[in-house]
């Protein structure tokens, strides 16, 4: 049996802000399969980016477990996690992008990171900025492009490793509505296409529509899974 | 990630920054500047003074002075050491001349005088004997015009240069065939006076050039060794200057301790070679004491580079964060921020070698230059004083070097806390 991409096991997560304990996870349990579109949708306050953030290994959990690919995330190290964090793609509301780098030079870096040789990684990255419809502005640095577009470049950096899955934190969060609908018609076409994996967290009801299955998250615990196929 | 991506990576994140890069850079220039400019000056004044020394001295010579332990005592008044109450004679050198190893050598009586012509010129009389003391320093003891006598009468006399034309602008105060009136302070009569000898200039020397020591000087004149017995009324002497059969070290050690012996330790002799070890000694000191300055600015320029990349890795905590889940290892960004002062530090060091060097050059001008120089007869009097600034590997490698590392040092720090930002945390910084 292929393990599921993505396993979360009774994950609970608890910050101290200041001296009170915020108990942002309280015990999820959460599975995710290959080629899945699964939206986690919850309001502010409701662990969905808490949750995002122990799936893409950038946090680790004060209780419970998280297996990628099959892999307990708690026993890998410093360096085991950085090489994990190449097989995630992550894709972010505020598109973090180096504004330094053009949008090319933006994918190229994370193929660099991955040790990819330079003729390849400017292929690479010229194909995936083509195929986030991007191929005219690559030269162009994130301040001379609309949100929508670094957005774009953002999907096409997430996906230069070809990683097991994307990790989508309110993609649309920071564009216009018309924008949106093409981003996430983008971010459908991967999923049924290409196969690819996608995890999306958002607030918006009608963005989540657009999942094959709905997780409803609120204050720190999943309250209802909708499956939409 | 590869060390040339990492590098570009970081070139590309100073280029964002010029200005700030840039001043952050000018620190380490400044520092190294310094650094080089200092070196290269004490260098070249060093071997300006060396080579001045050896010119009027000979490596194959030895001085042999009264006083046990004493460093320089035939020049002034000596360095160190009580006086004995022994002094030299004049016959001495027969002892001398039988010690192996030794050629020749010459007594050397010396005393403060004045040339009288157009206008008093300070100068030494000296009274050596003519054959043996041109055959010491063969080199230096030489007639420009004129010709040494070997068997001199009493009245004749050889000139420095520096005596026959003391403002080296061609006004001669004497030239060979004139007579010369030689004054001095008697000191063995009571009240001292001054005497005048009237003697006729048989030669006068080449320009020896130079501080001299011991040997011949270009502000001496030289009168016979019996007249300069009779004049100052004693058999003894200031020095014995001995020529030696070679100038290796094993020589000049073992005529060393011979002559002491023969003296029962009441005499020093000096080596050429080890007043210029001394010399070189001093030097060496010297340049430690001012490197060691000119490091202290370059700290500075190092705290600099730490503090501006502490205020970056604020401003680019975010990026830590974004680098981190694009799965860019720790070491990785720690090597990024390293590059960043690598970068800073070769710059640094690349264009402070050349303003040290500029500045060496341009200080060495001002200090020897011509209308300062000439303008004084004081200067004139202690030789034209040519400074060429040196630069050698070592100092060129060192300054490089240093510079580089003293960057990187202060870039580990902040480097270091860059590389332990979680990416969770870094990536929440606003």
């Amino acid at each position: 049996m292929v393990a599921p991409v993505v396993e979360a096991v009774d994950l609970k997560k608890t910050y101290l802000l200041g001296k009170v304990p915020v108990n942002a996870l309280q015990g999820v349990n959460l599975k995710v399969e290959k080629s899945d579109f699964v939206a986690i949708l919850g309001p502010s306050g409701s662990g969905k980016s808490t949750l995002l953030n122990m799936v893409g290994a950038l946090d680790k959990p004060t209780e419970g477990k998280v297996f990628i690919n099959g892999v307990d995330v708690s026993t890998l190290n410093d360096n085991q996690l950085a090489d994990l964090r190449r097989s995630i793609g992550f894709v972010f509301q505020f598109f973090n992008l180096i504004p330094r780098l053009t949008a090319r030079g933006n994918v190229e870096l994370t193929l660099s990171i991955a040790d990819l040789a330079k003729n390849e990684r400017r292929k690479r990255a010229e194909e995936l900025l083509e195929t986030v419809g991007l191929k005219e502005r690559m030269n162009h640095k994130p301040s001379e492009l609309s949100g929508g577009e670094r957005q774009r470049v953002a999907i096409a950096r997430a996906l230069a490793n070809n990683p097991g899955f994307l990790l989508m934190d309110e993609p649309t969060g920071n564009i216009d509505s018309k924008t949106a609908k093409e981003i996430i018609g983008l971010v459908k076409r991967l999923n049924k296409d290409e196969g690819v994996t996608i995890i999306m967290i958002t607030h918006d009801q009608q963005l989540a529509t657009q999942a094959k299955r709905v997780v409803k998250m609120l204050d720190g615990a999943i309250v209802k899974a909708v499956d939409q196929l | 990630m590869k060390v040339g991506d990492v590098f570009s990576y970081a070139f590309s994140a100073i280029r964002l920054r010029k200005l700030r890069a840039g001043l952050t850079t000018l620190g380490v220039v400044i520092g190294i500047a310094a650094i080089v400019a200092l070196l290269a000056i004490s260098q070249g004044l060093q071997a300006t003074i060396t080579d001045q020394l050896q010119s009027g001295f000979s490596t194959d010579t030895l001085i042999v002075s009264p006083g046990g332990g004493r460093l320089f005592s035939g020049v002034g008044g000596g360095i160190g050491g009580e006086s004995s109450g022994f002094s030299l004679v004049v016959n001495d050198t027969q002892i001398i001349d039988e010690i192996e190893g030794v050629v020749a050598s010459a007594a050397v009586i010396q005393e403060t005088c004045f040339v009288d012509g157009a206008k008093a010129v300070g100068a030494y009389v000296v009274g050596v004997d003519f054959e043996v003391y041109s055959e010491i320093y063969s080199s230096t003891f030489v007639a420009e015009t004129g010709e040494i006598p070997l068997n001199p009468d009493n009245d004749t006399v050889v000139v420095g240069k520096r005596v026959s034309d003391p403002w080296e602008n061609g006004t001669t105060v004497c030239t060979v065939g004139d007579s010369v009136d030689i004054v001095w302070i008697n000191t063995a009569v009571r009240p001292p006076k001054n005497e005048t000898h009237v003697a006729s200039v048989a030669a006068v020397l080449e320009e020896v050039g130079g501080l001299s020591l011991t040997g011949p000087s270009d502000y001496s004149v030289y009168i016979p060794i019996g007249q300069a017995q009779s004049f100052f009324g004693t058999d003894g002497c200031d020095r014995i200057v001995v020529k030696l059969a070679s100038e290796d070290d094993a020589t000049i050690a073992a005529v060393s301790e011979a002559i002491e012996e023969a003296f029962n330790g009441q005499v020093s002799v000096t080596s050429a070679t080890a007043v210029l070890d001394i010399i070189s000694s001093v030097f060496s000191t010297i340049e430690l004491f001012l490197a060691g300055i000119a490091a202290i600015s370059l700290l500075v320029a190092g705290v600099g580079i730490m503090n501006i990349m502490i205020v970056s890795l604020m401003e680019r905590t975010r990026e830590i964060g974004i680098l981190k889940a694009l799965g860019m290892k720790s070491r990785t960004v720690l090597a990024i921020f390293i590059s960043e002062a690598v970068i800073i530090g070769v710059l640094g060091a690349v264009f402070g070698i050349g303003l040290g060097w500029l500045l060496a050059n341009v200080a060495a001008r001002v200090f020897t230059g011509g209308g300062f120089a000439a303008t004084t007869g004081q200067a004139a009097a202690a030789g034209s004083f040519v400074i060429n600034p040196v630069i050698t590997p070592t100092v060129l490698l060192g300054a490089f070097g240093f510079g580089i590392i003293v960057s990187v040092i202060f870039a580990i720090y902040p480097a270091w806390r860059a590389s332990k930002l979680k990416p969770v945390d870094a990536l929440r910084y606003e």
